[in-house]
């Protein structure tokens, strides 16, 4: 069970780390590590690699909690954003691109209805009442999930190139184009 | 789009920043983002700003429990992590050879007093100078002279010095003022020498010893000819 967002103090928690209580670190893996081993998962596409990946993030997470400056960010994105920058850097640095098969087609279902229709599940969309959403509605559809995909599983400018069909040039300027637009609508 | 002019490096800035959180960057300009963060305020503000508007894209993806075995392994590498020191930068207090010539040192010294205090016990008087004879290319002790009186001294080796076949060493001395320096005989390696000074003046402080490389019958000149293998001064103890 974990505690509902708002009420982890995801900053105490950090701040604890940095004075050395390992409680903290417990607590925070408690709180997520299943969220943060789906977001290595997504982006490894393999539980044994995304349980590596998961552990050295626990471990940098403690070891540079020192780092983390409250000024400069939540406590929470923090921990998301080491986690998913140790899966991208090992991703690339392994060069590890996906072929993008019949078993990619199948796992990106839920993510593809974003191509146009509404059909997105219910509670995904309720989880996503944040702006990004609305911004990203604004967006033409092909573009949108070009971000979608790259942000949630990892994919390279080729990887969307050919998941889409689409010209390598073309994906890059309309990942280009929708960054400005992102920017722009979320301020 | 309207960007000024002026904006066209913080938009290319910006756009690094983006495409370096959404993923989409290859390794190499991963690893040089990541280089340029510590140290560029703008880039590292620009990445900030886009992790923050990107988070909430991680809520699509399911949580995945991960394995019983993931904690203890965490915690594994972290008691692993606590036990040393991490890596300090090296300090003197971390530096092997400095230890390892240090040990050398020490334990030199306790064969020196050890000897000294062992083949003193025998004798009624105690050692009134010391000589401790080293090698002169890394000052290793090999050989110990002790004088109980200014008449006698004693030469113990400390080791089998090692020797070639068609060489001896031979010992020396000269005091402050001599002419050069005086024969004291052949030694074999690991030997202990017991010699009366009785043709020689008394043993003074700062008496040079030594011993040479020389033939299979010493020196034919009477004088040092072959390199010093040891050689030291006496020091009056109280």
């Amino acid at each position: 069970m974990t505690i509902p967002e708002p009420l982890f103090d995801y900053e105490a928690c950090l701040l604890a780390c940095a004075r050395g209580e390992r409680q903290a670190l417990v607590a925070l893996y408690a709180q997520e590590s299943a969220r943060l081993l789906g977001v290595a998962r997504r982006i490894a596409r393999d539980d044994a690699l995304a349980e590596d990946i998961v552990h050295d993030a626990f471990i940098k997470i403690w070891t540079r909690a020192t780092s983390y400056d409250p000024q400069r960010g939540s406590a929470r994105g923090w921990v998301f954003s080491v986690t998913r920058h140790l899966a991208l850097n090992f991703m690339r640095d392994n060069r590890l691109e996906v072929q993008v098969s019949e078993d990619s087609e199948l796992a990106l279902q839920p993510l593809a209805n974003l191509d146009g229709s509404l059909a997105l599940d219910a509670l995904e969309w309720r989880a996503g009442s944040e702006r990004i959403y609305g911004c990203l509605e604004q967006l033409d559809p092909a573009r949108r999930t070009c971000i979608v995909h790259a942000y949630v599983d990892g994919y390279t400018h080729a990887e969307i190139a050919k998941k889409l069909a689409t010209p390598l040039g073309t994906v890059k300027a309309w990942i280009k184009r929708s960054l400005s637009a992102l920017r722009e609508c979320m301020g | 789009m309207t960007f000024k002019p002026e904006d066209n490096d913080s938009a290319d800035l910006d756009a690094l920043a983006g495409e370096y959180v959404l993923g989409t960057l290859d390794a190499q300009q991963r690893h040089a983002v990541e280089q340029r963060l510590p140290h560029d305020a703008n880039l590292q503000a620009a990445v900030e700003r886009w992790e923050a508007r990107l988070l909430p894209l991680n809520d699509l993806v399911p949580a995945q429990p991960p394995s019983r075995q993931l904690w203890p392994r965490i915690e594994r590498s972290l008691n692993a992590l606590n036990v040393p020191a991490p890596q300090a930068k090296a300090s003197w207090w971390n530096l092997l050879p400095l230890w390892r010539g240090l040990s050398a040192a020490g334990l030199a010294a306790t064969l020196v007093l050890g000897t000294v205090l062992l083949t003193a016990t025998p004798s009624v008087s105690p050692p009134t100078y010391v000589v401790v004879l080293v090698a002169p290319q890394d000052q290793a002790p090999g050989w110990v002279i002790q004088a109980s009186n200014r008449q006698h001294i004693q030469l113990i080796p400390l080791g089998i010095t090692q020797v070639p076949t068609d060489k001896t060493l031979q010992f020396w001395t000269k005091g402050d003022g001599w002419d050069g320096p005086v024969s004291l005989g052949l030694v074999k390696p690991g030997q202990t020498l017991s010699l009366p000074l009785d043709r020689l003046p008394p043993l003074e402080p700062n008496q040079l010893f030594e011993l040479t490389l020389e033939g299979p019958d010493g020196s034919a000149t009477g004088k040092p000819t072959g390199p010093i293998q040891f050689i030291g001064r006496a020091v009056k103890v109280i």
